[in-house]
């Protein structure tokens, strides 16, 4: 090929001995083996995990027997061992205490002592409510935002809305997970690490997108979404969250419920969530708000694009029917901020 | 393989369980076929369809209507024998094509735009609000098509048989982000097969695992470290952390997007292909002319070659120089998306080089000082490019007055940074040799280092998984 004598081209520098195609397919292959050899379970997982589909498929023909091979050899564990420390997070994709090891897929992994039926406390009640002299409003320093691909962008734009108040916003969204699939992520594990780690005054749950999984009940039954036992299941799950994420009664957690989505298949299923949701948070009336974002932009159950917002008619919604874009994000943050500003000192 | 662990892609980029079950498969057929041209080019044709589908089906009827839209336009100026009208051809051939990429990429930014001037008016929103989905890809892939269609016309090339454009616009190594390989560079490799004794493995081997360290261990680590937290909530941090954090986003822009281009180059090694390289140390650079030399070499060529010669690049005077500069460099930050930041960045590297332009041979700076200066006003300029808006740009420059903690001064983190930066200036680069002594390692030792290091690398990978390189929203 006639080299462009303006442009420099890659071979153009000192390399290596030009080797044949043969050299290629060998060099390839032995990478191949030894990458399947190694990481057959990764694959296999990995495919397990991805949305049902052609890619998924072909992922998954790989996946299945090199992940029967490399179960057979100590190789995937060796390296595992040699390249923990490497990793920049830990592994919540269940275990003990998550939901996934929980009787009916659900139980209780609070930090709280929970249990299926909460206990009623004091700080269950609200003293305007009883007539009773207003207590001093907690102050808000650490907030928790968190959940799914739904909590991005609210959560870069709600810290933004509160920095001027002083309050240090941690964000952790998981792409990707659900309550309902935990072979990811489990959400009973992630929550009482963060809850841990961060102890948040206020958290801010925003999940939903990726809903609408089978659960698997005593005995193996597969429990379809998005009947009641389905629901029950879902309820469960959220609000072992919610209480772990009340701390005790110390702190608020705002959950936004979802908006519904444009795909009729995946509306049945956001119905499923919001009535689990309204159930789960009964318990905890004076410390989990729930934050109707179906009635904010998508007023009787139906699907809109654009919506009028401060006068002018404006897109909400991203191209896949299911998020907010940035501007449905502002108009979800200023609801959570205005509602968190209630609830807290000095902020406002 | 779990590079993409926790994250199932939407689309089949490098750095996935998909592609790594794709490539394979391509590169042996490949080179099976390759001798019989008349398969292997539709063979060729098909897997690059078949890797853009990954991202979405629909795109592909726009890549095939801008495949035969070209072909029809560069066998038409062939043809025609009169120069006008092989001119008028040229330049609908063209709008044709910016009309393309204006609909999909700068739509909702302009009907916002208008929109919300004319309300200011109280003369309503004429302009009805779309939400289009952008093409993966579609910047490179209308520049790419815009080469052809002019090298045809301007003589430098005879239009190719349909499947060859078809070959040159789709080919899935450079298709979603580059480099932009130009029509004259590519099209005769495809004069006819590659010879299968000179292929270039190990360089091809190096440049794929280089890329997939700058990408994953280096650039991914800053952006989840220091770069997203600081640019998401500049009003949360203080000058420390916002002075680390710009150095290390132009350390990780580089390392983003030279990565992926490695391994785009080190594929098409593989397959036996050459591409033009797209970055030379760009941080070492000591005026903006040469840093431009340096960085995204295709784009800058393309925008000289396409753009500013046309315009009369520096002949016509010292105004139009200035002229036709600063229309460059605001048309190659529109380039990269519609938002006023990209237009700042390019109006900064436009004023910064009509200011070298004008004080060339004048003021003789010491070259040290010259990188100084151009270093840090390139990471400065970087601030709106990242930033998701003007308002958000400005409240980041203005931490840089706000002195207070280092809270996410980390030593990987300022090491990285800074080891990434210094690595650029030296004059040998010392890791060359290594690289050398790599390329020339027998191929099963490629392949099990290529292994090694690809396990090493996702290791470092978090639960998140790989994030799409940054030039793909381009």
């Amino acid at each position: 090929m006639p080299p462009d004598k303006r442009n420099r081209f890659i071979l153009d520098r000192p390399t290596g001995r030009v080797l044949r195609a043969r050299d290629a397919l060998i060099c390839v292959f032995v990478a191949v083996i030894a990458l399947l050899l190694i990481e057959g379970a990764s694959i296999r997982n990995s495919g397990k995990k991805m949305d049902s589909g052609i890619q998924r498929s072909v992922v998954l023909a790989v996946g299945h027997p090199a992940g029967w091979l490399a179960d057979q050899l100590p190789l995937a564990d060796i390296v595992h061992d040699l390249t923990a420390s490497l990793s920049p997070d830990d592994d919540l994709s269940g275990g003990p205490g998550g939901f996934s090891s929980a009787p009916v897929g659900g139980g209780p992994v609070s930090t709280a002592g929970g249990g299926a039926a909460a206990p009623i406390t004091t700080d269950s009640f609200d003293s305007a409510e009883l007539g009773e002299k207003p207590v001093k409003l907690p102050e808000l320093k650490k907030l928790l935002v968190a959940g799914d691909s739904l909590a991005q962008p609210l959560d870069v734009q709600l810290a933004r809305n509160l920095a001027g108040d002083g309050v240090a916003t941690t964000r952790d969204a998981h792409l990707g997970t659900g309550i309902s699939k935990s072979d990811l992520v489990d959400w009973g594990l992630l929550s009482a690490k963060q809850v841990k780690d961060e102890s948040p005054d206020a958290v801010v749950m925003f999940i939903g997108a990726n809903e609408g999984f089978p659960f698997r009940a005593a005995g193996g039954k597969r429990i379809e979404c998005c009947g009641p036992q389905w629901a029950v299941i879902y309820a469960t799950r959220a609000r072992s969250m919610m209480n772990t994420y009340r701390r005790d009664g110390d702190a608020r957690l705002y959950w936004l419920n979802l908006p519904m989505p444009r795909d009729q298949a995946r509306q049945k299923i956001a119905r499923a969530v919001n009535a689990a949701i309204a159930v789960a948070a009964q318990p905890y009336r004076s410390q989990v708000r729930l934050l109707d974002m179906s009635a904010v932009f998508t007023p009787g159950g139906t699907y809109r694009a654009a919506m009028d917002v401060k006068g002018r008619q404006t897109l909400v919604r991203r191209q896949d029917g299911i998020h907010l874009n940035d501007a449905g994000a502002a108009v979800a943050t200023e609801i959570v901020a205005a509602r968190i500003r209630q609830d807290f000192e000095k902020l406002g | 393989m779990c590079l993409a662990r926790g994250r199932p892609y939407p689309q089949m980029v490098f750095p996935t369980i998909q592609f790594a079950v794709f490539f394979p498969i391509v590169l042996v057929l490949s080179w099976a076929l390759m001798k019989r041209q008349r398969v292997w080019k539709p063979f060729m044709l098909t897997a690059s369809f078949v890797f853009y589908s990954a991202a979405n089906w629909t795109f592909c009827i726009m890549l095939a209507g801008m495949i035969l839209g070209n072909q029809a336009a560069a066998k038409l100026i062939h043809r025609s024998e009169d120069q006008r009208r092989r001119k008028l051809i040229v330049v609908l051939a063209v709008v044709a094509d910016l009309a393309t990429l204006g609909v999909f990429k700068y739509y909702g930014f302009f009907a916002t735009e208008i929109n919300a001037t004319l309300d200011s008016f109280g003369l309503g929103l004429p302009i009805p609000l779309a939400d289009i989905v952008l093409p993966v890809g579609i910047s490179f892939i209308t520049f790419q098509a815009i080469s052809y269609t002019v090298d045809v016309y301007r003589g430098l090339i005879t239009p190719a048989t349909t499947i060859d454009v078809g070959l040159y616009l789709s080919f899935f190594p450079h298709l979603v982000a580059g480099p932009i390989v130009r029509a004259k560079e590519f099209i005769p490799q495809l004069q006819g097969p590659r010879d299968p004794r000179k292929v270039a493995v190990g360089a091809g081997v190096a440049l794929i695992v280089i890329g997939l360290v700058k990408k994953v261990a280096i650039a991914d680590f800053l952006a989840r470290e220091i770069v997203d937290p600081v640019f998401g909530v500049p009003q949360a941090y203080s000058a420390p952390d916002a002075i680390l954090a710009s150095y290390a986003y132009a350390v990780q822009i580089f390392c983003d997007f030279s990565g992926y281009t490695d391994i785009a180059i080190g594929l098409a090694l593989l397959l036996g292909y050459v591409f033009p390289q797209n970055f030379d140390r760009p941080y070492r650079a000591a005026s903006f002319g040469e840093f431009w030399r340096r960085w995204h070499m295709t784009l800058s060529r393309f925008l000289r070659d396409f753009l500013y010669i046309p315009l009369g690049g520096n002949r016509k005077g010292k105004l139009k120089t200035v002229r036709n500069l600063m229309i460059t460099m605001l048309l190659g930050g529109l380039w990269h998306g519609a938002a006023w930041g990209f237009i700042l960045w390019g109006a900064i590297h436009g004023t910064a080089l009509v200011v070298e332009h004008l004080f060339r041979g004048k003021i003789k700076l010491p070259r040290w000082l010259g990188w100084v200066l151009v270093f840090h006003i390139v990471v400065l300029a970087w601030i709106p490019f990242r930033a998701p808006d003007l308002e958000l740009a400005g409240a980041f420059y203005g931490r840089f007055l706000e002195w207070g903690p280092a809270t996410l001064w980390t030593a990987p983190v300022v090491i990285v940074t800074f080891l990434v930066i210094a690595y650029q200036l030296l004059p040998v680069r010392p890791l060359d040799a290594i690289r050398v002594r790599f390329e020339q390692l027998h191929p099963v030792a490629l392949g099990l280092s290529m292994a090694t290091i690809v396990v090493l690398v996702a290791a470092t990978v978090s639960s998140q998984g790989v994030p799409p390189f940054i030039y793909f929203s381009f």
